[in-house]
């Protein structure tokens, strides 16, 4: 059972980029740069269209799946990757990083992360989390004359690979324990209790601490800060959406399906996680001075968060992890969209105390950044409440109280750094005004903006899709 | 309809200025208000007239629902009866003459949006106040009262003595509130249900229902009547509870106006003519209303006739005028307290602008002492205090005779000891209001100037648009008494006022007031003129007398000056024990618990933070190296609960 | 001759992830020696898939170790591409030196 047209829509996309790779190549003049990024927004908004059009089934022998849950996760992935797209179009300009090669690989990570929501058997979620970091590796040192980029790439890379060798490991111990790498296969073994060795919980241990690596959950995050920080910024952007976005799916997936009948077992775990990413990322972001790492910290508290719908492990803990991702997806590319606009005299600005007075030099942009705080912060009505409310009462009703808890008292503390940035901007003393911002960057950040801020007038498609997409990982 | 758009015409007024006022500018502002506050007032007064002469049938307008929770039922509903359309015609119609008054005396202003925009708050308060359906609601007006008196006292918020004043009239306000609250909070508890139509018609049942407080039974009615007068105390500025209201002073003039002559300090009186279905079955309560109120009358009026101030002067005035109301109130005598509130808005509403246009012509000069021999400079204004100094006074025929004399009247022919109490201390104040009104008078307009050379050059006439408001109420000021007496106290009294006021069988003070002993019916204007004629010769004739007279009485002068001692008093037994409570509970409760809780724990957040981030060194091999450590943790936990 | 059992391909493979894993943290000389690092531990972990499927009798785990070995080698070359332009920036690729940014 081939069933190829299932994928239809990773296989156009992947032609795509090498479409766009050869065309680049072949082109003798320098300024490929903007019509390969066009051409790939082009690629996702067709692939977007495939993904909702096509049919759901299994295909490839069992090894990919369509359904609604990976199409939701899909077209969260490419939005998140043509925001990066459109994001990079001005920041590439001014930094020098005028190369065809930068869209092109943010395509073919896309191609890894859509493998990745698709992935029903360890072997494609292997080779599409691989095809993701590798593009993803590149991407981080892609200013290769700049020190800090090439030092992002080294540590993402050094400790990207060991992340993936410990997945690897753990795949294979899996494999060796229960004879099979099918999600379903795998389910119907772990059905019977006495199949679960000690040898095969070594092997999920490892493999969660791959994909975890991946969210950049504690323990697994000390690449994270130093990595947004390094990176250039429309690669952090990327960093900080579908990336997550298509791991914390697969992890979602690979908990529930294979693993669903040891839900007793790995909810501690799950538990231990999330809470120690949600105290780190509040506690240790708040004498950040560099935006950038901040965000990165900002990241791994609001992993945390949707790990506690993960850990709920009920269909409506699973709504809440979709919803919490799509109400990130869109305030953090609208935060980077925010930070790419701090430009003066042509020099990127990353430092908080940049922002002074931004209230009065440029309120439009201040107002969406305001926007994207508050909605971080978890304040009503911006979305980013509505995530974490999602959330907490999928925990609540699982009876995780001290998770719900914990997270409130994470999320006030979170509040303090967020409402920080607010108070710079507006009662700071006023720092030089930015440069002119580029209508990409405005676009981005208004249209993040009026979708965080309008969440709650229409949030009915996205908790009926979210609920759809859920449901289908519990049969 | 048209009394809902009477009632709520205001409130657009003021959302517009209030909301708008920067984007369409202060004159846009002051038009809009204008012409709102005279769209009401016209339907104000249609509404009256075809309720009280055409024969339209009283009831009420519901607008929706407001409250639901069990048994307790509120709506937005607007009573439509005598007392409150009296109540609302008078308030649009004095309301709409101060907002046009105010265009010329706030020219020179800079938010003059924002003032108008209160001002229209304020008219809109009182009218959800007076027309009212039920306590709630009448309570939500009454606050609303309370508040936008606090924002015009306050208006210009650069003075410290404003903001005070503004403050001290908020708190005040909020003793008498509590019992207004607690008598609301009686009255369910009591009928079930706080909707005067229900309320009203069940007063019969719950006749005998008694409260057992202090360990004693208290008859159900005479307690609600106190605690709902201690809430008129306040807002009326009774005795006790009148410290805010010369304060008050340090709003604007037209804001004083309004205060004094339509809105807030009648509140209470109102609320006392509203509840007389009650209240006439309260001997007691009513008894201490009488009493309260003529002891203010007298109290008030002694204040006043050495005050310096000019708008102090009137201020107390205001306060002795209300409480003849509450005499008249607490003597069975509703309608005359209503026919007095009526009278006195006009004359008191003309007084304060008057005075207003004294203080516009001498360059905001307030002090009495600094004023004298301007009447040739400004004879309208001039013309205009004697009409309302006339009507105070009590002098025939101006309005205030009319509703004065009644009063007096009244307070006689309660036939209690209370009653003689009343009449009394009313007579009394009668002598004294005329002597201070004439020495407001003269002290302002005659004599020697007393201002310095660049005032005095200054002086000139108020613009049309103050002096027109100036001559309608004087108008009114003139024609309010023996236009309306007849219909208020006259002896049908009941085909005007219907069912909006209820008395018990018993009571026959109007009846009685016809048949009175020809002295007393004289006493109040011969005193009335008496007081004149004393202001004349100790401020006109022999100026030497006053200043010998406080060297004769030192002690007695500065009682008086200093208003009874009552601020001192205060500020003794109940401000300097709250104040060293308040700053217990600020240095001990506040900065060492509430502030040292949570920032003691933001300083262990913070401190977290720092030992949190000492882990990220930057260097791959530590990084890897807690990626280790998580992993061995995570799989010992895994393997332990796989046990 | 000692058969050689599943366990022993076990041991030796955990023992090569051991290696690998401490070859990163211990290593405080060659960023080079890190890419090795990570080799092994790939190696450990094809060593399993293919000791697992000769056992399971499944050409699966097989398979999976040629997908790997692909994977393994182009992240060899990124590797090695990433710690050459590193080198070109800093002048060095000693482990110590790569903490420009930290906190």
């Amino acid at each position: 059972m081939m069933n190829w047209s299932l994928a239809v829509p990773e296989l156009v996309l992947a032609c795509c980029g090498m479409a766009i790779l050869l065309f680049g190549a072949l082109m003798k003049r320098r300024e490929t740069f903007h019509l390969a990024s066009m051409l790939t927004i082009g690629a996702f908004l067709i692939t977007a269209m495939l993904v909702i059009a096509g049919p759901h089934g299994l295909a490839y022998h069992g090894q990919f799946v369509a359904d609604s849950f990976s199409g939701f996760v899909k077209l969260l992935v490419l939005a998140g990757s043509a925001f990066a797209v459109v994001a990079s179009l001005d920041y590439n300009e001014h930094e020098n990083l005028r190369r065809f090669e930068f869209p092109v690989l943010i395509l073919f990570a896309t191609v890894g992360m859509m493998l990745m929501a698709s992935a029903v058997n360890l072997m494609t979620l292997y080779v599409g989390l691989e095809l993701q970091s590798l593009s993803i590796y590149v991407l981080a040192a892609f200013a290769r004359d700049q020190l800090r980029s090439s030092e992002a790439g080294l540590k993402y890379f050094v400790l990207g690979a060991l992340a993936s060798g410990l997945l690897l490991y753990g795949i294979s111990l899996i494999y060796g324990f229960t004879g099979s790498m099918q999600f379903d296969q795998l389910a119907r073994v772990l059905a019977d209790p006495a199949r679960v060795s000690p040898g095969l919980i070594v092997g999920i241990v490892f493999l969660v601490a791959g994909l975890a690596f991946k969210v950049s959950a504690v323990p697994f995050h000390m690449w994270t800060p130093d990595v947004y920080e390094g990176a250039p910024t429309p690669v952090t952007l990327l960093m900080g959406t579908s990336p997550k976005v298509a791991a914390m799916a697969l992890l979602v997936r690979a908990m529930a399906t294979p693993f669903g009948h040891l839900l007793g077992q790995w909810q501690q775990l799950i538990v231990l996680v999330s809470i120690a990413s949600m105290l780190l990322g509040a506690l240790a972001a708040i004498g950040q001075r560099n935006i950038k790492r901040l965000m990165a910290y900002s990241s791994i508290g609001h992993m945390g968060y949707v790990l506690i719908g993960l850990a709920a492990g009920t269909p409506a803990g699973i709504r809440g992890v979709l919803l919490y991702l799509v109400t990130y997806v869109f305030m953090s590319a609208g935060t980077f969209a925010c930070i790419l606009a701090m430009r003066r005299r042509g020099v990127m600005l990353e430092q908080i105390a940049d922002l002074g007075g931004l209230g009065r030099r440029d309120p439009v942009l201040a107002m969406w950044l305001t926007v994207f705080m508050f909605s971080m912060a978890g304040i009503p009505p911006f979305s980013g409440f509505w995530a974490k409310y999602f959330i907490f009462t999928a925990a609540v009703q699982s009876g995780l109280w001290a998770l719900a808890v914990i997270g409130v008292l994470t999320s006030v503390i979170g509040a303090y750094y967020y409402i920080r940035i607010i108070k710079v901007m507006y009662f700071d003393e006023p720092q030089e005004a930015f440069d002119p911002r580029p209508p990409s960057l405005s676009l981005l950040a208004a249209g993040s903006g009026l979708f965080t801020t309008l969440f709650f007038v229409f949030p009915a498609p996205f908790v009926g899709a979210a609920e759809t997409a859920a449901k289908v990982l519990f049969g | 309809m048209l009394y809902a758009v009477a009632v709520f015409a205001p409130l657009l007024g003021s959302a517009i200025a209030g909301l708008f006022g920067r984007a369409i500018g202060d004159r846009a502002a002051q038009a809009v208000t204008i012409l709102c506050m005279v769209l009401a007032s016209i339907c104000g007064v249609t509404a009256f007239v075809q309720l009280v002469y055409l024969g339209a049938p009283s009831g009420m307008v519901v607008l929706g629902d407001w409250v639901q929770a069990g048994s307790f039922h509120v709506s937005w509903a607007l009573h439509y009866d005598t007392l409150s359309a009296v109540m609302v015609a008078m308030v649009t119609c004095v309301a709409t003459l101060i907002h046009i008054y105010s265009v010329g005396y706030m020219s020179h202003d800079h938010s003059i949006a924002r003032f108008f925009s209160y001002l229209s708050l304020f008219s809109f308060a009182m009218l959800m106040l007076v027309s009212a359906d039920n306590l709630l609601q009448l309570f939500f007006g009454w606050e609303g009262v309370g508040l936008a008196s606090y924002l015009l006292i306050g208006f210009w918020y650069d003075r410290p003595s404003a903001c005070a004043a503004a403050m001290k009239a908020f708190i005040v306000n909020r003793v008498g509130d509590l019992g207004f609250a607690v008598g609301i909070a009686l009255v369910f508890t009591l009928f079930g249900s706080i909707e005067f139509g229900s309320i009203f018609a069940n007063v019969p049942a719950h006749m005998d229902a008694t409260y057992h407080l202090l360990g004693h039974d208290w008859r159900a009615y005479e307690v609600v009547g106190i605690l709902l007068f201690i809430g008129a105390m306040g807002k009326s500025a009774q005795i006790g509870l009148h410290v805010w209201l010369p304060d008050a002073m340090e709003g604007p003039t037209p804001v004083s106006a309004l205060i004094h002559a339509a809105t807030m300090v009648t509140a209470g009186v109102f609320l006392m003519a509203r509840f007389s279905p009650v209240l006439d079955y309260a001997p007691g309560a009513m008894a201490f209303v009488t009493f309260i109120g003529a002891t203010t009358a007298l109290f008030a009026a002694t204040v006043g006739c050495v005050q310096n101030d000019i708008k102090r002067v009137i201020a107390y005035s205001t306060c002795s005028q209300l409480g003849y109301m509450f005499v008249a109130a607490g003597v069975g005598a509703y309608q005359a307290s209503i026919f007095h509130l009526l009278t006195h808005a006009f004359f008191k509403a003309l007084l304060f602008l008057t005075a207003g246009s004294v203080i516009h012509a001498m360059s905001d000069e307030q002090d009495m002492r600094r004023m004298g021999g301007i009447w040739r400079l400004i004879p309208f204004t001039y013309a205009m205090m004697w009409i309302g100094n006339l009507a105070l006074g009590g002098v025939f025929p101006f309005a205030g005779y009319f509703s004065k004399d009644a009063i007096v009247e009244a307070a006689w022919a309660a036939h209690t000891g209370i009653g003689q109490y009343g009449f009394w201390c009313t007579l009394i104040a009668a002598f004294l209001t005329a002597f201070y009104s004439w020495r407001l008078l003269i002290m302002t307009f005659h004599g020697t100037p007393r201002a310095d050379h660049h005032v005095m050059q200054h002086v000139h006439e108020s613009p049309p648009v103050m002096l027109v408001p100036l001559a309608l109420l004087g108008v009114g000021a003139v024609v309010a008494g023996f236009v309306f007496r007849d219909q208020l106290i006259g002896a049908d009294w009941q085909a005007f006022w219907g069912s909006s006021i209820q008395i018990a069988p018993g009571n026959h003070v109007l009846r009685d007031m016809e048949d009175l002993p020809a002295w007393v019916t004289l006493s109040p204007s011969v005193l009335g003129l008496l007081g004149i004629a004393t202001a004349y010769l100790f401020y006109m004739i022999r100026p030497e007398i006053p200043p010998r007279l406080a060297a004769a009485f030192p002690a007695g002068y500065r009682f008086l000056l200093n208003k009874w001692y009552f601020d001192e008093l205060y500020g003794v037994v109940l401000v300097a024990p709250f104040r060293a409570l308040a700053r217990l509970l600020w240095q001990v409760g506040d900065v060492t618990l509430i502030d040292g809780v949570p920032n003691g724990l933001a300083a262990l957040t913070a401190g977290g933070s720092a030992r949190v981030v000492r882990l990220q060194t930057g260097s791959i091999a530590v990084y890897a190296f807690s990626m280790l450590i998580g992993l061995v943790v995570l799989v010992s936990v895994f393997l332990l609960f796989l046990r | 001759m000692l058969p050689v059992a599943l366990s022993h391909y076990l041991v030796v493979a955990a023992l090569l992830l051991v290696l690998g894993v401490f070859g990163i943290f211990l290593n405080r000389k060659n960023v080079i020696i890190m890419l090795m690092s990570v080799e092994l531990i790939l190696l450990a972990a094809n060593l399993n898939l293919v000791a697992f499927s000769a056992v399971l009798q499944d050409l699966v785990g097989q398979v999976f170790v040629m997908f790997t070995l692909t994977v393994a080698a182009a992240e060899a070359a990124i590797g090695l591409a990433i710690v050459v332009i590193y080198f070109r920036n800093r002048g060095s690729i000693q482990v110590e030196d790569v903490n420009l940014m930290k906190g």
